[in-house]
């Protein structure tokens, strides 16, 4: 279990301000919320990546985490070696087979020996998605992970993911702007309004009576 | 004015083609010197440049300006102090090393390496920007980012390995006070064309000063390649 009360402010406004969010272990969690709601600053500083106030509390050890961010990018290097940096000192045989069939599984599996800065934005963000299918998470944050990819990559990409889901069980924060996609993918919905947990609950409870005016009017919008 | 640089045109090609002895001499020496102190400069201005473009924390900035401030280093100022540090009544006189090729290489390693570094800085930080939270996210430490940093940043490194060499190869204020300019020992191209301007030969000066850019030219040439081969292979 985590609990995450965290508080961000630039100057005097403050973008994000979480009092009290509990994610229970293993389960996956859909972020939501409007343009410039704090989605990628909550996801941040879940991942160790910004400073913000407050605490965020594991019930045992801090978990492996994995982070995907926004703005995917690419290592000057090959693709392969993109997905062994995390793996530079073990044994690079067994990992280098895991890559490649990761790659491959992604559609990526032509473009191996290629350079990945020169992919494009879809391919990308592909790629950083496989990397990080490449370990184990305790918990995983994936930050608008599927932006870039056409029909059949989203659904093909959800596909790697719940895999990966159901083998590894880690805590997954997914932030998405899509209703449909967090139905597929999460357990649960977190609703972010101006920096604010505006609601929370089961997926598909708070999609067929969603209680706040902001998630009747946001669902509106984007179903 | 033009009948004295087509001179040194003319010349420069007549002593190329000829296999002067004293210009092969001279040249060797220079090649010996700059290929050493831009080989120096990388080594300890390259890990220190990404090891600052990587850092974020208050004092960061005091610490670029600094490095910034070095980059400009009067060259004469810093073969003063070489010099003084390894004159015989300087601390470090008693290792001998007045006017050789050794103490311009420490000379001009003093000189080049902050370039190095603030052009190794200035290239890094904005490619560590932009990888930053990526490595953490697949969980990389420190010292592994600020290598990728540097891999991201390799083209300009090679410019700067190349402006390095380039300084080196052109300085003539530091290597003048500490090499002492002495005829088939730490004479290079820039102290022979001070001497021979100092003289009045200032067709020869300009020959040198000609064939100089050449070995310039031609580094460029071989990095040009390098590279381009480099970006086919990927
Ligand atoms: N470094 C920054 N300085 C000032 N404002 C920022 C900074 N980063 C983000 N913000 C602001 O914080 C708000 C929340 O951003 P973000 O969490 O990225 O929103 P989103 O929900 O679209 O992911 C936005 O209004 C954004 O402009
Ligand atoms: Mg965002």
């Amino acid at each position: 279990m985590i609990e995450i009360g965290v508080k961000k402010q630039y100057g005097e406004r403050v973008v994000l301000d979480v009092e009290k969010l509990r994610l229970e272990n293993g389960r996956v969690y859909a972020v939501m919320g409007s343009n410039g709601s704090g989605k990628s600053t909550l996801a941040k500083i879940l991942a160790g990546v910004l400073k913000g106030e407050g605490d965020i509390i594991y019930d045992a050890k801090k978990p492996r985490t994995g982070y995907m961010p926004q703005k995917s990018f690419a290592f000057d290097m090959s693709l392969t070696s993109n997905m062994l940096l995390g793996h530079a000192f073990r044994s690079r045989k067994e990992y280098k087979k895991k890559a490649i069939a990761i790659l491959e599984e992604f559609g990526l599996r032509a473009l191996i020996k290629k350079n990945a800065k020169k992919l494009s934005g879809g391919e990308t963000e592909k790629l950083a998605l496989a990397r990080l299918m490449m370990d184990d998470y305790g918990l995983l944050i994936l930050d608008e992970p599927t932006a870039a990819m056409d029909v059949n990559a989203v659904e093909n990409a959800e596909r790697i993911l719940k895999e990966y889901f159901d083998r590894v069980k880690p805590t997954v924060l997914i932030v998405t702007h899509s209703p449909a996609q967090a139905k597929r993918m999460a357990d649960e919905l977190i609703f972010l309004n101006e920096g604010r947990v505006a609601e929370t609950g089961p997926v598909g409870k708070l999609m067929a009576e969603p209680g706040s005016e902001e998630l009747k009017r946001f669902l509106s919008v984007n179903f | 004015m033009w009948s004295n640089v087509t001179a040194a045109f003319e010349k420069a090609f007549a002593l190329m083609g000829e296999g002067n002895t004293l210009l092969n001499e001279i040249v060797a020496t220079t090649l010996e010197m700059s290929l050493q102190s831009s080989l120096y400069a990388m080594l300890i201005g390259v890990p220190i440049g990404a090891l600052v473009g990587v850092m974020r924390f208050p004092g960061r900035k005091a610490i670029v300006l600094i490095l910034r401030t070095m980059m400009g280093l009067p060259a004469v100022a810093v073969g003063i102090f070489v010099y003084l540090l390894f004159s015989g009544t300087g601390p470090f006189g008693g290792l001998g090393l007045m006017y050789s090729v050794e103490l311009m290489v420490i000379a001009q390693v003093i000189l080049i390496t902050p370039v190095v570094a603030g052009f190794t800085e200035t290239a890094v930080s904005p490619a560590y920007d932009a990888m930053r939270e990526s490595a953490a996210g697949i969980g990389l430490g420190k010292a592994r980012v600020a290598l990728l940093a540097a891999n991201e940043s390799k083209y300009q490194l090679v410019a700067t390995y190349l402006f390095a060499f380039a300084r080196s190869v052109a300085e003539v204020g530091a290597v003048q006070i500490v090499g002492g300019n002495i005829l088939h020992k730490t004479r290079v191209m820039t102290t022979a064309i001070a001497l021979n301007y100092n003289m009045g030969q200032f067709s020869l000066a300009l020959a040198l000063g000609i064939i100089l850019m050449l070995i310039v030219l031609g580094l460029n040439v071989v990095a040009a390649v390098l590279q381009a081969g480099l970006k086919k292979r990927q």
